[in-house]
């Protein structure tokens, strides 16, 4: 198994090797022939990728300790769904995911446009595939993934760290990896786009739902990540800022930035330089997100040394940034802007501040991440950015972008009138403003920070619902239909822009969760014998007991806590601590109470049991208000983004008569 | 698995691979060389691509307008200032167009 294995992946590296040469050659030539021979190479090289994860996939499940990434992140007695998710727990198995999807996301490209964009095609097989040279030889020959362990196999591996184990981390990383690579593609139209000259906006068009695919993926990733973070870690809250976390999010805002800016593109033909410096500003983050992940270097600057990936991340990365610099440099005379920008006062302007923020905001985290390891490199000394650090820059940066996310659809493209911009905004901003007063009346105002996010969210929520209703009164006067038919037609007619109303929503329901559950949590602490109470917000707790359950490869205690309300018991909660004996690791197994109306959560953690008298419980207890919000802010992201992604036809119809009549004549 | 199954199974493994990158070489069709937009081709796309966002434009702004975002005198400029952009471009389509012996696009309702 492990000799098919590594056979697929040398023969991944040899196919992406000719498919970047023929490639190159077709572009050269204008050979149709070598041009399908290299989209099959790529084809064919995600088959052989696709075996080699098959292969290890195999070993996983069957416990073959001959294998060093099987011996080391799996056991015999873990459950068979942790044995196939440890494919992503270890280094070389990670890798292998990245190449599986990279290589399944060239061959679809390949497949889309046989028929479409032949002049930038074979620069992007050249491009993808030279990304694919990378990482196949990555795989291949720097971090192999069916690498024998020493000796004889052992008769039993060393187990997945118990905080893996959870179905959380079965979907959060390979969602998270749709996003990084997927990122690729239109990093590789970009640099087709310059390399051919084509830098119309059709390449924009090629790539857009690839950008917004990859950046709902990352979205979605980072969401089950914080909720895996929130019920695993058992810390009390779902973002740490950890630089994982991080290495996610930095690519999010750049996509976001990006999503915005292509529009001003493609409406005013502006923005060409900077669009490319996003596109590659993201794939750029979303590799160095990949090398943070995999090189070991937020540990420890040794580990960077130790990990052997990272020196080649590192250099690929800097390829991809002097290449696509030179690149944009040398197509600056095509890249100039067709208008100017007339008014600050205009959707345009609105989106140039946005992307501003957006991308302030990602460098921003940037610099705390790298700031420890350069600190480190440099003086030395280790020093660490903690969360004060990124929570200034997010209420500096998020305030104001909240603000333009109310205010950008209310804009007119150009230029917008005081006159139209004061009727616009009476209502918002009223509401805003009134709501603000409301929450501080009823004791809101113990955050100042809190109190302004929430009147900023009621500002943009009401923004977004009379872009709604304006434009069903506006399709009820032109066609007559019904308000529900009318809002079925001017979502399908205009997926793009109300789609991303439906995304804004997402993040006011985000921001009102994040904001709730951070600035008005409250916790408690206590030690307790059975029979005793402790207090939170309302909540009666009574610890009744510890309880003792076992299963295929842990062994849990829990403390059985009785919760009452106003003298009433309303349930229990059973917080517990998890020891693996083959990881010999334990984790904390916390236990929630979850009000499906207000979307609070009564939250507990089990902190430790006397040692003395082994009956005696130390428990932390927090009530994190509107925390659910967060989780429902993830599936109303996940309805935007789809409706935004979902093809329109018409759209479609159009580009193929701009480019067919000038194709057929050359073809 | 035996040595001789992992052998055939690397010898398909690469048969497979050989045999989709030489199929284009081989297949009976013939190949034809990628077409390639000439300058006066890029051009008719760059105007068709200046027409559509014209149109574009001008449907923006009647949508803003039917939704309050721009006053009736912001509208009319502005009206006016596109319109007058679409057929400077349906202009220059034509002088192209008249050169080749092509038709553009015909215009449509916006």
């Amino acid at each position: 198994m492990a000799v098919f294995g590594t056979a697929a992946l040398i023969v991944t590296f040899a196919l992406a090797v000719y498919a970047t040469g023929a490639a190159l050659l077709a572009a050269r030539r204008r050979d149709r022939r070598l041009m399908q021979s290299a989209a099959n190479a790529l084809m064919a090289g995600f088959a052989t990728t696709l075996a080699a994860t098959v292969c290890l996939l195999i070993a996983l499940a069957r416990h073959d300790f001959s294998i060093q990434t099987v011996a080391t992140t799996t056991s015999r007695e873990l459950p068979l769904q942790y044995r196939l998710s440890a494919l992503w727990a270890s280094q070389e198995g990670s890798l292998l995911l990245w190449l599986t999807v990279l290589t399944g996301a060239a061959s679809l490209v390949m497949l889309q446009n046989r028929r479409r964009n032949r002049e930038l095609m074979p620069w992007v097989a050249a491009v993808l595939g030279g990304i694919i040279v990378f990482f196949s030889g990555m795989v291949a020959f720097v971090s192999p993934p069916f690498q024998q362990v020493s000796g004889a196999a052992p008769a039993n591996g060393s187990g997945l760290d118990p905080a893996l184990q959870n179905p959380y981390m079965v979907a959060h990383p390979p969602m998270l990896y749709l996003g990084y690579v997927s990122v690729a593609v239109p990093f590789a139209f970009a640099m087709a786009a310059l390399i051919a000259g084509r830098t119309d906006s059709r390449w924009l068009v090629a790539v857009r739902r690839w950008t917004l695919f990859a950046w709902m993926c990352l979205g979605v990733g980072m969401l089950l990540g914080a909720h895996w973070a929130y019920v695993e870690i058992g810390w009390g809250g779902y973002w740490a800022w950890d630089p994982v976390e991080n290495a996610a999010l930095m690519p999010w805002l750049a996509a976001t930035a990006f999503l915005h800016s292509v529009m001003v593109q493609e409406k005013k033909g502006m923005l060409k330089v900077w669009n490319m410096v996003l596109v590659t500003a993201t794939f750029a983050l979303a590799l160095f997100g990949t090398f943070l992940t995999r090189s070991g270097i937020v540990g420890s600057i040794h580990a960077f040394v130790q990990s052997g990936v990272g020196v080649y991340l590192l250099t690929f990365i800097a390829v991809v940034l002097a290449v696509a610099t030179a690149l944009i440099v040398w197509r600056l005379p095509m890249l100039r802007s067709e208008h100017r920008l007339e008014s600050v006062v205009s959707r345009e302007a609105t989106f140039l501040f946005n992307n501003l923020l957006l991308l302030a905001f990602a460098f921003a985290i940037l610099w705390g991440v790298i700031f420890p390891v350069l600190s480190e490199a440099v003086r030395g000394v280790q020093s660490t950015v903690s969360t004060p650090y990124y929570n200034f820059f997010l209420v500096a940066f998020g305030l104001p972008l909240l603000i333009l996310t109310g205010i950008g659809p209310l804009v007119a493209w150009r230029k917008a009138s005081v006159n139209s911009l004061a009727r616009t905004f009476r209502w918002p901003a009223m509401s805003a403003l009134a709501a603000g007063g409301l929450m501080a009346l009823a004791g809101l105002g113990s955050s100042a920070a809190g109190l302004t996010a929430f009147s900023l969210c009621v500002f943009v929520t009401i923004t977004i619902g009379l872009e709604f209703a304006r434009g069903m009164s506006a399709r009820r006067a032109v066609a007559g239909t019904s308000w529900s038919r009318s809002l079925v037609d001017l979502v399908g007619r205009n997926r793009r822009r109300y789609g991303g109303y439906v995304v804004h929503l997402a993040i006011v329901i985000l921001v009102v969760g994040v904001t709730a559950s951070s600035a008005y949590s409250t916790s408690t602490q206590a030690t307790l014998a059975p029979g005793q109470s402790m207090n939170l917000a309302g909540y009666t707790l009574t610890y009744d007991g510890l309880s003792r359950s076992r299963d295929s490869n842990s062994v849990t205690t829990s403390a059985v806590l009785k919760v009452s309300r106003g003298g009433q018991t309303v349930g229990s909660l059973s917080p517990g601590q998890r020891i693996y004996p083959i990881e010999q690791r334990s984790t904390n197994e916390v236990d929630i109470r979850r009000s499906m109306l207000t979307g609070t959560d009564l939250y507990t953690i089990l902190q430790g049991v006397s040692q003395q008298d082994g009956r005696t419980v130390t428990v932390k207890a927090l009530v994190n208000p509107a925390v659910g919000l967060i989780w429902v802010a993830g599936l109303v992201f996940l309805i935007g983004a789809l409706i935004t992604i979902w093809p329109d036809p018409r759209e479609a119809r159009q580009l193929a008569r701009r480019y067919a009549a000038a194709l057929a004549r050359e073809a | 698995m035996s040595n001789a199954a992992i052998a055939v199974g690397v010898a398909l493994l690469v048969a497979v691979a050989v045999a989709a990158v030489a199929w284009p070489f081989v297949s009976p069709v013939r190949g034809v060389p990628e077409p390639v937009l000439s300058e006066r081709d890029r051009h008719r796309i760059e105007l068709l691509e200046r027409r559509d966002a014209a149109y574009s434009g001008l449907r923006d702004l009647e949508h803003d307008h039917r939704t309050g975002k721009v006053s009736d005198d912001d509208y009319e400029a502005e009206r006016r200032r596109l319109r007058g952009e679409a057929a400077g471009v349906l202009r220059d389509l034509d002088a192209l167009d008249s050169t080749t012996g092509d038709r553009p696009d015909p215009p449509r309702e916006v």
